[in-house]
């Protein structure tokens, strides 16, 4: 069975963040997390990104992907 | 140690393709440095934040005696960004005891090459999990976190909670797949 606390860290393990004119922000169930869980989900985004890396032909992650879409629409 | 800096050239012409090959090899390494305020700073969104800026300075950056000068850059950018992120969410002064050993655990720029045998062995686990954690996992690759979970939850027909339910399996299906053949993804990262 899943343990009650990974979905909410599942919440914030994606790349989409939201954006003002200020730029990238928090994710807003960052903020719902404990200290345990902010560092559980640097530790399993960090695996996960890896794991989109060698998933990806070019060997990006989404967060690469995420900023390379930002740069590309800006241009 | 791979030096990032002779893509330096094609940055300053404004190649985004060369962007994205940078980021390839830099994206852990300033990820890394910034672990220390991962309990006060969302990671994530400042890491994001300091990649963009770090492309748009990159004209300006100069390749020194040492390796990796856009690198140094992009990490100092990306630590400075913690720090004001922090002030801006919480108002609290610079003396914070998180920033301070934050800023007392500063990483070098070293960038590891890529493991193909990883690489290997992550795409047979991805391949071989269940349906509905498989769909989870694509959907969030295809997406590129271009869009929200709930949108991704929606056009799957799924609820957000079963999506991330759906994820957190896929996570540990591929951690446990992983682990059968002796990978332990946070060990091989640290």
């Amino acid at each position: 069975m899943t343990p009650p606390r990974d979905p909410p860290i599942d919440a914030v393990t994606t790349a989409w963040r939201p954006r003002d004119a200020g730029g990238i922000r928090a994710h807003p169930a960052w903020f719902d997390l404990d200290d345990g869980g902010r560092l559980d989900a640097y530790e399993t985004t960090r695996a996960l990104r890896t794991v989109e890396s060698a998933l990806d032909p070019a060997g990006l992650s989404t967060t690469a992907r995420a900023v390379l879409e930002r740069v590309r629409r800006a241009r | 140690m791979r030096d990032l800096d002779e893509l330096l050239p094609l940055l300053r012409a404004g190649d985004a393709d060369a962007f994205g090959r940078w980021l390839a090899g830099a994206e852990a390494t300033m990820r890394d440095s910034l672990r220390s305020f991962a309990v006060v700073v969302d990671v994530e969104a400042v890491l994001q934040e300091a990649l963009l800026r770090t492309w748009q300075i990159a004209p300006r950056v100069e390749a020194d005696s040492k390796p990796n000068a856009l690198l140094r850059v992009g990490i100092r950018i990306a630590r400075n960004l913690a720090i004001s992120e922090r002030r801006r969410a919480r108002s609290v002064s610079a003396d914070d005891e998180a920033m301070d050993r934050a800023l007392a655990a500063d990483a070098p720029p070293a960038v590891a090459p890529a493991d193909p045998a990883l690489r290997r062995a992550i795409a047979d686990c991805a391949g071989a999990l269940p349906a509905q954690p498989a769909r989870v996992l694509h959907a969030r690759l295809e997406s590129a976190g271009v869009e929200p979970d709930d949108a991704l939850a929606e056009r799957l027909g799924m609820r957000k909670n079963t999506f991330l339910q759906n994820f957190t399996r896929a996570r540990k299906l591929l951690a446990e797949c992983l682990a059968r053949r002796g990978i332990d993804l946070r060990l091989e990262l640290a």
